[in-house]
């Protein structure tokens, strides 16, 4: 108790020279002191602002099996190594690309994210996407007739999420696996993607609104859908991961994470 | 002899393979074990089987959950080899030293792989000999059968099991045989041997014994799935009429169809349309209440009295300061507690083990984080869990499909199948009536000719939704009136045909190859079990069984087995979900439907983060 009443009477004492001296400060000095500590918290608070918005992560994804994590490894490292089998989990990595490693000057490293195919992991894209740059739709353009389905409505469901529309991120379709001969075209492709999608839009928006998962809706009614048509960017390209042909992604991943 | 030994990350990245194994597996037997076995929570098996042709594998496997690793090995299924678990352990942790994240290539690991595979063998051998002193003898004639004949040091061993005398290692062989695929029958007096024979259907057997299909039948053995016993059945069946099926012993009516189409008085009263009851509820959204934030309080308070027997102090210390790693026996009282919990929600208990199981693989040996608990982490776990299994593996937008099948000028088929009493018949009326309201135009076809009234009910829900309904009244087979219906679909111009069926128990063998006849003859789009959400254990049973009959009696090379599963009776169950869950696990088809309700608009869809939240409350 004796120990307590002298703590209280210490603390007393401590916080009365306390205010003494910061009475005796001239008040000039103190406002000055105050401005600064307010200005500089703004201007950190604004820097932070800004650079938010400019989010380094590319998202990359698609149907199990079209080459997703083979083109994360070349990307990487320039090589897919030992081979790869169905991921279980998103392989994610801020690394600068192995193209530009040699480069000098100061190269923004990416945040790359391989987000798996299979459909039981489809909510794992959901965490991802709201701080995508920019996405790569990998397609598998050996196997592509027999997944068209599956293929255009994963598309259409990233094409019409809301954070996707709201930010306009722009979106690559990468059609993989261009190096053997049966692979389709890039513009076969599309034209194919552009129907499919078309179909699914009128019948995605002939349900009623706890059917339709997707927020908004694609194109314009009455018009034939191309993706043209999207408010964001939407780019097709091709690609082989296994031999290393990957240009045209890298360009889009530097056209899209500004250094 | 190993096939092949893989170590990959859990991303999808190949680490290593053994090079020295250098045989290419047939088909791709790592993506189907990923895929049908790891991501479908069914990682506490003990291996699984592959069947690709012309090579029949067995994979086991390990995790290092820690470090996200998994490590494969697989090998020919008729070589029982046992050393694999050991060597995966082993493998597991001379690489988990020499792991780094950054690094792809571990060609260092070659050497080490080496030594460890053949100690792995050395004591596995020693094992053997040990065990099987004084056998009897061996059949020289089961050598010749093998047909991977490279052991290491094989010659040796070949001498030896040729020699007739006690074979140690001829013994151990014939047990890898006997154990693998039960119809390897041995001859001379090991009977015990063959009582261990498991249920694997074996389809790497190209040469049947006639010995064998004799020491089978004699034993009366019960096994279904062999060639043997539907060969014997199947004869005297076919000699047999069809009788009227007694139920009591009541005498035999004469006439039973009392279908008469021209009379019509008595219905007109009940001439009530039916297709403005509101919109379905399917076309709803669910309003899901939040309150989430309750739910991991009171887990927190449930999970206490199991953490008070180690002790408060010490498990508020080690929840701070975060243990080392995480043991099957620190795991083992909140999985338990998470299992009675599924259970009191109904899971049935074949369900919950194994799902508890796999949820413990999956967690063994990872670090646990400072400030969680193991409960916690469990939980988090097995709601993923949860969530991925109940998460539908293809598309479920029947529209979709419908659309499509008009496209090509075909009807879409629909059949109904499911146990007695389930509600096939009324949630046939419901999907009809969702179906209408989006302007598809719908056919019925009363398939079900057994129980009375059963076409009679279906006529009124046609009247009353005005649809055609296609009848050919009862005791007509139900396969050739399905066919008919669907005919006269194409003809009038109907997109969807929903097939009603009789319900029947799993086990009643006629009844089940009537049905697996009917799915056969008319191969429809749509196969829905419709299962109650009351049933307990006994789902797993009806489900297995009925994907069971439908695989092996029917005589085509792709069987059709449940493609969906139509939960009914949802809104009896207040929260006693897990019948769901058992379903959804055991068959792997995923919920179209869900019945909550007696009238037309009682359809919806299964909403899985709410009944996942339920199950884990």
């Amino acid at each position: 108790m004796e120990g307590m009443e002298q703590w209280k009477n210490e603390a007393k004492q401590w916080l009365q020279q306390g205010i003494e001296y910061a009475h005796q400060i001239p008040p000039t000095q103190l406002y000055a002191a105050a401005t600064v500590l307010l200005l500089t918290t703004l201007f950190l608070l604004i820097v932070r602002l800004f650079k938010r918005t400019k989010s380094n992560t590319i998202v990359l994804t698609g149907l199990t099996g079209s080459g997703k994590t083979v083109l994360f490894y070349q990307l990487q490292d320039g090589s897919s190594h030992q081979g790869t089998v169905t991921s279980m989990e998103p392989n994610e990595e801020t690394f600068i690309l192995h193209s530009e490693s040699s480069k000098k000057g100061k190269i923004k490293p990416v945040h790359l994210v391989d987000v798996p195919g299979h459909s039981r992991l489809r909510p794992k894209l959901d965490e991802f996407l709201p701080q995508a740059a920019g996405i790569v739709f990998v397609v598998d353009a050996l196997e592509f007739l027999p997944n068209l389905r599956g293929v255009s409505e994963y598309l259409y469901d990233i094409l019409t999420k809301a954070s996707v529309v709201k930010r306009k991120v722009p979106v690559l379709i990468c059609c993989n696996k261009t190096d053997k001969v049966t692979a389709h075209t890039k513009d076969f492709i599309r034209k194919q993607l552009e129907k499919e999608i078309e179909k699914l839009r009128v019948s995605r928006s002939g349900i009623s609104e706890a059917d339709v998962a997707n927020e908004f809706t694609l194109g314009i009614p009455g018009e034939l859908f191309t993706f043209s048509h999207c408010s964001n960017k939407v780019t097709i390209a091709e690609s082989s991961g296994l031999t290393g042909e990957i240009s045209q992604v890298e360009q889009f991943i530097r056209e899209h994470v500004k250094p | 002899m190993l096939e092949q030994l893989l170590i990959f990350t859990r991303g999808g990245l190949i680490l290593w393979t053994c090079k020295e194994l250098g045989n290419a597996l047939k088909g791709s037997p790592i993506d189907t074990l990923i895929r049908s076995c790891l991501l479908e929570e069914r990682s506490g098996a003990a291996s699984y089987n592959y069947d690709a042709p012309g090579a029949a594998y067995t994979l086991k496997w390990t995790f290092h959950n820690e470090l996200g690793l998994v490590f494969v090995a697989v090998y020919q299924r008729i070589l029982h080899l046992l050393y694999v678990d050991e060597l995966l352990a082993m493998a597991k942790r001379e690489f988990s030293e020499i792991y780094d994240p950054k690094r792809m290539n571990y060609n260092d690991f070659d050497e080490t792989f080496r030594q460890l595979r053949k100690e792995a063998e050395a004591r596995a051998e020693e094992l053997k000999k040990s065990k099987h002193v004084g056998k009897p003898v061996i059949d020289g004639k089961k050598q010749g059968q093998v047909k991977k004949g490279g052991f290491e040091g094989g010659n040796k061993k070949k001498s030896e099991a040729n020699d007739g005398g006690d074979g140690d290692t001829g013994k151990s062989y014939k047990l890898e045989t006997g154990h693998s695929n039960g119809n390897h029958v041995n001859i001379e007096g090991s009977r015990a041997v063959v009582a261990n024979s498991k249920e694997n259907a074996s389809s790497n057997v190209g040469a049947f014994d006639v010995s064998k299909l004799q020491k089978l039948r004699s034993k009366g053995g019960k096994k279904t799935d062999t060639v043997v016993n539907k060969g014997s059945n199947v004869h005297p069946k076919k000699k047999i009429t069809k009788k009227n099926r007694v139920w009591d012993d009541s005498p035999q009516e004469s006439k039973l169809d009392f279908t008469d189409p021209l009379e019509e008085n008595g219905n007109e009263n009940i001439e009530v349309v039916g297709t403005d009851h509101g919109e379905s509820m399917m076309d709803k959204e669910e309003i899901i209440s939040s309150d989430s934030e309750d739910e991991s309080e009171e887990v927190g308070k449930e999970s206490k009295p199991d953490t008070k027997k180690k002790g408060w102090f010490s498990s508020m210390f080690q929840s701070i300061a975060g243990k080392a790693n995480l043991e099957k026996s620190d795991l083992e009282p909140a999985l338990k507690a998470l299992k009675d919990r599924l259970m009191t929600k109904n899971v049935a208990e074949e369900i919950a083990e194994k799902l508890c199981e796999s949820v413990a693989a999956s967690l063994e040996g990872k670090k646990q984080a400072s400030f969680t608990r193991i409960s916690s982490k469990v939980q988090a776990a097995m709601e993923e869990a949860l969530v991925r299994i109940l998460t539908p593996r293809r598309s479920i937008d029947i529209l979709r499909d419908v659309h499509a099948a008009k496209e090509q000028r075909k009807p879409y088929v629909v059949v109904f199948v499911g146990v007695n009493g389930v509600g096939k018949s009324t949630n046939l009326a419901k999907v009809a009536y969702w179906l209408l309201q989006h302007e598809i135009s719908v056919m019925m076809a009363a398939c079900d000719t057994f129980r009375s009234g059963a076409v009679e009910q279906l006529r009124t829900h046609a009247r009353r939704l005005q649809i055609p309904i296609f009848e050919k009244g009862y005791e007509k087979d139900p396969a050739i009136v399905a066919k008919e219906a669907i005919q006269e679909a194409a003809r009038n111009g109907s997109d969807v045909v929903l097939v009603d069926t009789a319900g029947r128990m799993q086990d009643n063998e006629p009844l089940m190859r009537a049905l697996s006849k009917l799915v056969y003859l008319n191969n429809p789009d749509l196969v829905l079990f419709v299962g109650e959400a009351l049933v307990g254990n006994d789902a797993v049973d009806q489900l297995s069984k009925f994907n069971q009959k439908l695989a092996d009696l029917s005589t085509s090379p792709n069987p059709r087995l449940i493609d969906g599963i139509l939960l009914t009776k949802f809104d009896t169950i207040d929260d006693k979900v897990g019948a769901a869950l058992s379903m959804v696990y055991i068959s792997g088809a995923p919920v179209m439907f869900v019945g909550c309700g007696q009238s037309y608009t009682d359809l919806k869809k299964l909403n899985v983060k709410s009944i996942v939240k339920t199950l884990l409350k």
